[in-house]
This record gives structure tokens, C-alpha cells and sequence, in this order.
């Protein structure tokens, strides 16, 4: 439960520069000087952070998300990064790569050092500075997901003075800042000292970050407590302490919400998200995920297949009603896309925009020779998104595309995905994985990639060359170049970016919601408010 | 009786053998753990080297005697998922399910016997019909089912009890009714059953006959001999609420070993899944172990027959 007091504190936290009246200053001058000591702790009270916001979190906490150098592959973990620790640089509201503990960053123009300058201010929760030993400590310690590409391409990493660090690579990568800024958590920093005083277990018991908020206790399956760092660089934060309490069931969560047990619950979907629309006092918060959707056809590069004709597969993309789908779906959250690379990424090139036009699709099917359309065998999805895929199977029926949904549980079928296992019919894919628009094209469109059942020669030829790119201009020009390769050739038929929805209490002023595109949770948390 | 009780534990050790069996090689039919610990779209090195990390790149028999060897140790091995021992978790979760499954037991106890009791002397009547209706409500309303209600109606129109979550008692009321009302209809058609056995014995109705009044005769002589079988009922069904209780768990965020057992599988997180299992698999063939013995201490034909 929220205290009461806290609804008193958060109209002090909202306006902590304006808390002090006319009045009180005009008593102070009047007291005199003796008074001055006095008045100085009521301003310090008054900026403190103060206040209790409580979360109900979908899915339990895991203590390996205390740890920056354990993190996966997926975006799960940074919903507690966020909080207890930072990066030297990662994403902030309006910039993919901020400058966080590091002050400054840049990169020779060999593309072979990348410098890094540690922000004087920066602190650990034990109060000791990130230096640049932590900073080296974090990267070699790091054995996330992306441990292997980090160590492949990285050949040292120096420490010249204690705010100074310099990543020398064995060859120009230019995705290096991708993977140190997001898309691992080689670059989010912990203190070496304490790591090596209480172990990697220790550490995950009483983690100690450079976050806005320091860890109190967690209770596995219960909660995470964390309360404001008021020496955090960026900003003191304005609520006091976070109540993280995991309740794995949707309706559960929303009951919660809506006797005010909790003020934040992510994830509430379909039916319930629409409750949350019609009860006074809740705000649903929907954010679009950098999880792109889309239909892929494996038979594209056989010249007996139909999908072999790329009129046929233009005809899909004509045919698939995003729109409605997403309405009747996701209440219209989703953000529909005629890219596989989501938005938000790095070297992301704009396509123009996915048009509903079956009458357009059934013209040029008929061009292709296939007017009275054909049996298309199977249509392979991710069992948790078969509602997707029925609403695509039926406007591919529309126009006389017929296809038979084959729903194989997840896990199975991005195993099947990736092993080529679905190499007849169709593919409702998706992809929620780090990355640029390099890595995107890597995994999904040129030849060898993990999920590309098939390449084009001339997307291939322009993949190295912009790998060797160190230019990032002309780098953004081959990307641009192979993204619009891949609509011309409507290799794939993309969908949406899926859209994630959350819902906030009254008491929640400044939820933070959908602040740093493409991220799923709230953050930054030190901008968090309570409403007056 | 000595090998009476050698032969029982030895059947006990191969129980738990094919349950170790069974869990062990039936967890990993459900799918690989590493898809879930990766966003979709993840590279087959990133899924290469989770499985490298939780040694699931083995074969399999080789997988199966290290988690024998270890579970000989008394280490049921360390979650993928929480990175710590199943050993610690679950001693961590266990206080939180044996608190509710005895609060469920105590209130499934105090409305099964006496609704069943009351049946029992109205055959037919209002108690009765009402006692088979409260049964069959029970035995049949999905334990999800009954906890929506309940917070729906508890926690959003009236506001009295809390969702969810634990730590004091108003956190356990919705759940320990949500769980007790199913063991709490098998518990009154027990007495029920118990009761009309006894009320029907030639001591009864000698009583009876006696001119003792009815209650007197319902208290002290029937109820007392009814009350064996539903409490041999009660302690195996207390067992069973311990491991069980998964769905009630889930939907009031308590903190058990239920719950535990539902986020192993949601995780696919094959060390907790085999170590909740084995764990209440433990726990159901000890006590049944120790029924057994009872029963052989108090009625020697067992023990002779055997």
C-alpha cells in the first residue's frame, strides 16, 4: 500500500526548486542569521526525495539481473539496470547513445581507438567514484550474450589516469558503440573493489551501482525494494522508494492497480487494457517495442514457387490489413511498419508507408499468372501471436492466397525458424534482438544470416562493404541502400512493431513511460514523479 | 515388522527413482530453456553458449547421472533462471506454503466436517441437499476461478482484503479459502460418508435405544469414530495442498512453492521444476511411508499379511 504521507511528500518532490515561499524567506531575514542553520535542512528536506511508488511486474525478478556482466540477450534485464546501476553511455529520452557516466566519448578516425572520459561527478552507491579501473573491470568481467563479439573485436582496453579509458580495437568495427552502449551490458558499470570484496554471489545479494537507486532487499518471487541514490549524477530522484512486486497474473495485477495496492502494472493486454480506458483514475501507457512482426517467404528464391514472383509477394503486402488487425488486436498500440529494422535503431531507413489495397493485391496476382490464386501450404507461427496470424491468413484468403496456420509453441518454433526447418510456405516471424540496422540485416537478409533462408547477391556484396565503412555518413548510405533493396524485393511483408501496454495509478505523476523509444519499461527512473 | 518396513522404504527409494526418471527426461520434451532466455531472433552462438553454461550441450544420460549424483548430495542443482540453489529456494518458499496450506486445511476442516456431520443426520434434507451442492461446487469451480471472484469481489467493489502479495493476515484469507473450498468438499463427503457408516453400527443404535439424546450420541459416539478416516484424509490432502497449490499461487502472487513450481515451467528452468517435483514427491511418499507403518503397528494382519 502507498502511504498516505507520500501524496503530501510528492508535491514537495514535484516542485523542490519552488518549495521554499516568499514567506519563509521573509522569516528567515527577519530571524536573522541565527536562523540560517536552521532554514538550510528544510531545503535540503525539501529537494530530498520522498515517497513510496509501487510496481506489479509481470514476470518474477531474477537476481541475475542485479548484474550487468550476466545479461542476455533480452530487454527484461534493464528493467532493473535502469535503476541500480549505469552506463558509461546508453539510451536517454531523444538519444540512442547519451553520454552517461561517460562526460565524453569518440572515436579515432581509424576507427581502431574509442576514448572514453569518466564524468567527475559519477558515483557508486557506496559513495567511492566510477573510475576507469571499474570501467575496465565491468569489460573484462562482462560474460553476457555478447561476450563473444565484444572479446573478438576488442584487442585492449587502457587506462591512462583514473578518468580516462581507451578501447583499442584489432580491426575497425563500427558497430563497437552499439554493443558497448545497448545491446550488452559490457558498458554499465560496477564497483571493482566491491566485487571483488563479496564475489559475483555477493554480489548479486547486495548489488552496488552507479544508478539513481540503490538496492535495499529482495525477496525471490516477492519484490525488489530500492530507494532514491540522492548522490546520482544526472539527478536526485524524486520518489523516495520503489517497490518492485512481482503478481504473475494479468487480472491479478489490474485488481491491484485498481484498489490501489500498486501504482505502476506492466503489461496489461487485450480485454483488461480496455478496462483500464474506462476506469477513472488509471491511464493505460502503451509503448511500442523495437520487436518488429512480419511474414516471410522461404520459397522466394525457388523459380518453380510462386512467391518466387515478387508481384506475389508485393500482393501480400497489399493485402494485410495492419489497421484493422491492430484494432481489433491491440486497440490500435501497435505502430504498423513497412520495415523488419525497427524505428528506433541506428541507420534505420524510412520506407514508404504499408497501404491496404486488396483489390491492388488481386491485380497483381493476376499479373503473376495466378489470378484464381494457389494452395500455399503452411502458414508458421509463434503460437503465443496465432491471433495475428489467423487475421493474415484471412486477407490472404481474401485475395486467394490459401494457407493452413501451423501455431508451433515459441520456443519450438524460432528453434525450427532458425534450424530452416520451415522451408515451404510462409513465416510469421518477429524479432526483438539488440542491434542497428547492420545486425538486423546480418541475422535476417544476407547470405549465412541465421534466419535467412535465402540471400540476393546484390544485398550481399553490400554488406562487408559497410562493415568496412568507418565513415558513418557513407556507412548510413550502404545500410540505407540494402533496406531499400529488401522492400524492392519485398523479401519480407512486414507488419508492426508490437505494442506493449501498461497502465498507472492516480498518484503516478511523471510514469516515464515510452521516454526512450523502444524500451518496454519505465525510465529513466529518477524523472519519476508523484502527483500532488 | 523389521522387513515389513525394509521392503516399504524400498519401495519408497524406487518411487522416488522413477519419479527422478520421469521428471528428469519429461521437463526437457517441453522444449530448450536457452530459446527463453534470448529475445526471438537471437543469434545460434548467443543460444550455444547458454546451453554451454547450463550444461545442456551433454548427452543426456550424462546430464542424468550428474543430477542423480547430485541429488544423492542432498543438491537438487542451481536454477538457470534465479542462478541460485533450488535447495535455498524452495527451504525459502516452503514456511510461505505450509502457512497456507494449513490455514487452508484449518478452514476446509471447520466447513467439511461439520456441513458433512450435518448432512449425515438429515439424509435428504435441507443440510443434506445444501452439503451436496456446497460439494459439488467445490469439486468442480476451477481454484483460478474461485480466486478471481474472490479479489474481484474482495478487493475491487469491497476493498476489505488485499489482492494479493503476503506478509500479514489479511494476505492470507482469499487464498486459503480459494484453496480450502476444494479440499473442504472432499473433506464433508468424508464425514458425510464416515458419519452414516458409524451412525448405521449395532453400538449406535444401541445407544440410541438407551434413550441417549441424539446429540450426545452424534458427539460423543459417532463423530469420534467418523473423524479417523477424514483425518487420514486431511494429512495426506496436507501434503498435497503444500505442492499443489500451484494456480491458487499464481493468481494471489503468494510466495510458495506452487508458485515456485509454475515459474520453473514458465522458464522452463529445469533444475527448480525437477527439484519442486522431487521435492513433494518426497514429501507425499514419506508420509505415506509413515501411514503405512501406523497401520501396521495398530493392525498386526498387515504387517503378517505382507
Amino acid at each position: 500500500m502507498s502511504p498516505s504521507g507520500s501524496r503530501k511528500t510528492a508535491a514537495d518532490a514535484a516542485g523542490a526548486g519552488s518549495s521554499i515561499s516568499r514567506r519563509d524567506l521573509l522569516a528567515a531575514a527577519a530571524l536573522g542569521l541565527a536562523t540560517a542553520p536552521a532554514l538550510a535542512p528544510t531545503i535540503a528536506r525539501a529537494a530530498a526525495p520522498q515517497g513510496q511508488l509501487t510496481y506489479g511486474i509481470h514476470v518474477s525478478l531474477a537476481p541475475t539481473w542485479f548484474d550487468p556482466a550476466e545479461t542476455q540477450g533480452i530487454i527484461t534485464p534493464y528493467m532493473v539496470l535502469y535503476a541500480l546501476h549505469d552506463a558509461m553511455v546508453k539510451a536517454l529520452p531523444g538519444e540512442l547513445q547519451a553520454p552517461c557516466l561517460a562526460e565524453k566519448f569518440s572515436a579515432s578516425e581509424d576507427g581502431l581507438t574509442h576514448d572514453f572520459v569518466i564524468r567527475s561527478n559519477a558515483k557508486f552507491h557506496d559513495g567511492s567514484p566510477v573510475t576507469a579501473e571499474d570501467v575496465k573491470f565491468s569489460f573484462e568481467r562482462y560474460h553476457g550474450a555478447a561476450h563473444d563479439v565484444l572479446k573478438k573485436n576488442v584487442a585492449a582496453i587502457e587506462t591512462p589516469d583514473p578518468t580516462h579509458v581507451r578501447f583499442k580495437l584489432k580491426e575497425p568495427w563500427p558497430d563497437f558503440l552499439t554493443f558497448y552502449s545497448s545491446a550488452s551490458g559490457a558498458g554499465w558499470i560496477v564497483p571493482k573493489k566491491y566485487v571483488e570484496k563479496v564475489g559475483d554471489d555477493g554480489f548479486k545479494k547486495a548489488p552496488v551501482g552507479a544508478g539513481p537507486y540503490k538496492f535495499v532487499s529482495f525477496t525471490p518471487g516477492q519484490e525488489l525494494v530500492l530507494e532514491a541514490f540522492e548522490g546520482y549524477w544526472r539527478k536526485t530522484p524524486a520518489v523516495k522508494r520503489l517497490v518492485m512486486k512481482v503478481i504473475p497474473e494479468e487480472s491479478t495485477r489490474l485488481a491491484a492497480l485498481k484498489g490501489g495496492e500498486i501504482d505502476i502494472a506492466y503489461s496489461i493486454r487485450g480485454e483488461l487494457a480496455e478496462e483500464v480506458t474506462h476506469t477513472t483514475g488509471l491511464s493505460l501507457k502503451p509503448v511500442v517495442l523495437q520487436a518488429p512482426n512480419w511474414l516471410y517467404f522461404p520459397e522466394q528464391w525457388d523459380p518453380k514457387s510462386p512467391w518466387h514472383d515478387v508481384r506475389v509477394r508485393q500482393a501480400v503486402n497489399f493485402a494485410i490489413d495492419r489497421e484493422g488487425m491492430n484494432k481489433a488486436l491491440f486497440l490500435g498500440y501497435c505502430k504498423t511498419t513497412n520495415s523488419i529494422v525497427p524505428y528506433t535503431f541506428a541507420d534505420y531507413w524510412q520506407p514508404p508507408a504499408a497501404v491496404y489495397d486488396p483489390a491492388k493485391a488481386q491485380k497483381l496476382l493476376a499479373e503473376a499468372g495466378h489470378g484464381g490464386g494457389f494452395d500455399a501450404g503452411l502458414l508458421y507461427c509463434d503460437s503465443s501471436y496465432s491471433n495475428m496470424a489467423e487475421v493474415s491468413l484471412n486477407n490472404l484468403a481474401a485475395i486467394g492466397i490459401r494457407l493452413k496456420l501451423q501455431p508451433i509453441e515459441r520456443a519450438g518454433f524460432f528453434g525450427g525458424y532458425a534450424a530452416k526447418k520451415y522451408a515451404k510456405g510462409v513465416i510469421q516471424g518477429a524479432s526483438a534482438a539488440f542491434g542497428n540496422a547492420a545486425t538486423r540485416m546480418e541475422n535476417f537478409v544476407v547470405k549465412g544470416g541465421s534466419f535467412a533462408y535465402g540471400s540476393y547477391p546484390d544485398i550481399d556484396e553490400l554488406f562487408p562493404k559497410q562493415a568496412d565503412e568507418m565513415d558513418p555518413a557513407k556507412r548510413a548510405a550502404i545500410l540505407t541502400k540494402m533496406q531499400q533493396l529488401v522492400y524492392e524485393k519485398s523479401i519480407y511483408a512486414p507488419i508492426w512493431q508490437l505494442g506493449f501496454l501498461n497502465a498507472v495509478g492516480p498518484r503516478v505523476g511523471e510514469s516515464s513511460f515510452d521516454r526512450i523509444s523502444g524500451f518496454a519499461y519505465t525510465a529513466p527512473f529518477e524523472d519519476l514523479t508523484i502527483k500532488a | 515388522m523389521k522387513q515389513y518396513i525394509i521392503r516399504r522404504v524400498g519401495y519408497c527409494f524406487l518411487s522416488l527413482f522413477l519419479l527422478s526418471v520421469t521428471i528428469f527426461f519429461f521437463v526437457r520434451v517441453t522444449g530448450d530453456p536457452a530459446t527463453l532466455l534470448v529475445e526471438p531472433g537471437a543469434s545460434d552462438a548467443d543460444i550455444a553458449a547458454i546451453h554451454h553454461q547450463f550444461g545442456l550441450d551433454r548427452p543426456l544420460l550424462v546430464q542424468y547421472g550428474l543430477f542423480m549424483w547430485s541429488l544423492a548430495q542432498g543438491d537438487l542443482g542451481q536454477s538457470f533462471y534465479y542462478q541460485v540453489p533450488v535447495v535455498q529456494l524452495y527451504l525459502d518458499r516452503l514456511p510461505n506454503s505450509l502457512l497456507l496450506a494449513s490455514v487452508a486445511m484449518g478452514l476446509s476442516l471447520l466447513i467439511g466436517i461439520p456441513s458433512g456431520i450435518l448432512a449425515s443426520v438429515q439424509v435428504g434434507g435441507f443440510w443434506d441437499s445444501a452439503g451436496k451442492m456446497f460439494a459439488l461446487l467445490g469439486l468442480s469451480l476451477p481454484s483460478f476461478l474461485v480466486g478471481l471472484v474472490l479479489i474481484l469481489v474482495f478487493s475491487v467493489y469491497l476493498g476489505w482484503l488485499p489482492s494479493s502479495g503476503s506478509g500479514t493476515a489479511l494476505h492470507l484469507i482469499m487464498p486459503a479459502f480459494a484453496l480450502g473450498w476444494y479440499f473442504a468438499a472432499s473433506h464433508m463427503r468424508m464425514t458425510r460418508s464416515s458419519m452414516l457408516d458409524v451412525l448405521g453400527s449395532e453400538y449406535i443404535k444401541l445407544a440410541k435405544l438407551k434413550g441417549l439424546p441424539q446429540k450426545l450420541v452424534i458427539v460423543k459416539h459417532a463423530f469420534k469414530n467418523a473423524l479417523i478416516p477424514v483425518l487420514t484424509l486431511a494429512g495426506v490432502n496436507l501434503v498435497i495442498m503444500v505442492n499443489v497449490a500451484v494456480v491458487v499461487e499464481t493468481v494471489f502472487a503468494w510466495p510458495g512453492v506452487g508458485r515456485l513450481l509454475f515459474e520453473g515451467i514458465s522458464f522452463r528452468d529445469f533444475p527448480v521444476v525437477q527439484g519442486t517435483v522431487i521435492m513433494g514427491g518426497a514429501m507425499i511418499v514419506i508420509v505415506n511411508l509413515l501411514v503405512d507403518i501406523l497401520y501396521a503397528v495398530i493392525d498386526p494382519r498387515i504387517r503378517l499379511g505382507s
